[in-house]
C-alpha cells in the first residue's frame, strides 16, 4: 500500500467528484481524508489516496487527465511518505478573526500562535460584504499544548488585534462525551 | 455487574432500531447494572446506551453530575422504553462519543425535555431536564434509534477529528 496526495481545482461545476473518483477506483485506489470546498467559485479538493504498491504518482495523474481537461481541472498528485506525523496534544480552542480586509492578516495571527507553540488544525478564510467595503473572517481550529498558557495568547492575540484594527476572540471548543 | 466491552463503529448493532424492553425484570436489571459499571470504568463518559455494549434494547444510564455544564441533575438515571413527552428550545454544542472515537461534532439539540420511561425497579418515573442532561439523554436515546451524532451534524464543517481521548 503506498498513499498519495490528490489536489484538484477548477471552475465550480456538477460531476467533479464523480468525474475525478471514477478513474481511481479503476486504479484500485482508496480515498481516505480528503477535503472538498469552493473558494470564491472554484471546487478545490484535496485527497488522501491509499492505492497499491506498483502505483506511481504519475500513472494516477495520467488516469485522471482525461477527465481533468474535460472538467477544465489543475490536478497534481505526489506520492507521500507513510509515516503519519504526531500531531501536537491539548485543549482544542475555536479563534475567530473578523473586521476590514488589509494585507497580513493571516500571517500575523498565525506568527502569533505559531510562536506560541499552537497547532492549527483547520483554518477557513472568507472575504464578505461589499466590494467597496470588504470584511475579512478568520476562522480557526487550534490545540494549545498544555504548557502554554491560554490567558496570555489571548492578551497577545487582541493587542495584535488592535494594531490590525479587527476584532479576535477565543473559547475553548473541546467536545463532551456523552 | 460488569464492565462490557464498548462497541464502536461499525458495528451493525449501532445503526439497528433497538427492541422495546416492555416489562422490567432480573435480565435488564443485569443489564442497567452493566450500563453502570461500563460508564463509570470511563471517567469522562457521562451516558451510554444499550446497543454501544452490544444489546439492542431500549436501555440507557446517563449520568452528569459534576459536569459543569450541567444545570438539572439527577444522578445516575437509568432508563428502559424511554418516551420524550416534550422538547424545546435550541442549542448548538460539540458532542463526542465512544462509539466513534476519532471524531467528535456540532450537534443542535433541545435544551429542555420532559421524558418517560421505567426504571430499574420497574416503575414508572417522568424527569424533568435540562442543559447537558437533556443533551446527553437525548444522544442516548439516538443511540436506541440507531443514531449516532454522525447522523445530526449539520455538514462536514461541523465534523471534527478529535486528536485527545480522554
Amino acid at each position: 500500500m503506498r498513499h498519495f496526495t490528490l489536489t484538484a481545482v477548477g471552475a465550480d461545476r456538477p460531476g467533479i467528484v464523480a468525474g475525478v473518483t471514477g478513474p481511481l477506483v479503476g486504479l484500485e485506489c482508496n480515498l481516505e481524508d480528503t477535503s472538498m470546498t469552493i473558494l470564491r467559485g472554484r471546487f478545490a479538493m484535496v485527497m488522501v489516496l491509499a492505492g497499491p504498491d506498483r502505483l506511481e504518482a504519475k500513472a494516477i495523474e495520467a488516469a485522471v487527465s482525461p477527465a481533468a481537461e474535460e472538467l477544465d481541472l489543475a490536478v497534481w498528485v505526489h506520492a507521500i511518505d507513510e509515516s503519519v506525523p504526531q500531531s501536537v496534544e491539548g485543549d482544542t480552542w475555536a479563534v475567530s478573526v473578523h473586521g476590514a480586509d488589509r494585507p497580513g492578516i493571516v500571517h500575523r495571527v498565525t506568527a502569533v500562535l505559531g510562536g506560541a507553540g499552537v497547532n492549527i488544525c483547520d483554518l477557513s478564510t472568507r472575504v464578505i460584504g461589499p466590494e467597496d467595503r470588504p470584511v475579512y473572517a478568520m476562522l480557526l481550529e487550534v490545540v494549545i499544548p498544555p504548557d502554554t498558557d491560554s490567558d496570555e495568547l489571548r492578551r497577545r492575540l487582541e493587542a495584535l488585534a488592535e494594531e490590525l484594527g479587527v476584532a479576535c476572540s477565543m473559547h475553548p471548543s473541546g467536545a463532551d462525551v456523552l | 455487574m460488569a464492565v462490557r466491552a464498548v462497541l464502536r463503529l461499525p458495528e451493525a448493532v449501532l445503526s439497528r432500531v433497538a427492541q422495546p424492553v416492555g416489562v422490567v425484570g432480573s435480565e435488564e436489571r443485569a443489564l442497567a447494572a452493566d450500563l453502570v459499571d461500563t460508564m463509570r470504568a470511563s471517567p469522562a463518559c457521562v451516558g451510554l446506551a444499550a446497543p454501544q455494549i452490544g444489546v439492542a434494547r431500549r436501555a440507557f444510564v446517563v449520568d452528569v453530575t459534576g459536569h459543569r455544564k450541567a444545570r438539572s441533575c439527577h444522578g445516575t438515571v437509568v432508563l428502559f422504553d424511554p418516551e420524550i413527552l416534550v422538547a424545546e428550545g435550541v442549542e448548538t454544542a460539540r458532542e463526542g462519543c465512544m462509539s466513534v472515537p476519532d471524531l467528535t461534532g456540532d450537534v443542535a439539540r433541545p435544551t429542555r425535555l420532559v421524558v418517560r420511561g421505567l426504571t430499574a425497579d420497574g416503575g414508572e418515573r417522568v424527569l424533568d431536564v435540562d442543559a447537558f442532561e437533556a443533551r446527553a439523554v437525548l444522544h442516548e436515546i439516538d443511540h436506541l434509534d440507531g443514531k449516532v451524532f454522525l447522523d445530526r451534524v449539520a455538514g462536514p464543517s461541523a465534523v471534527f477529528r478529535r486528536r485527545v481521548y480522554r
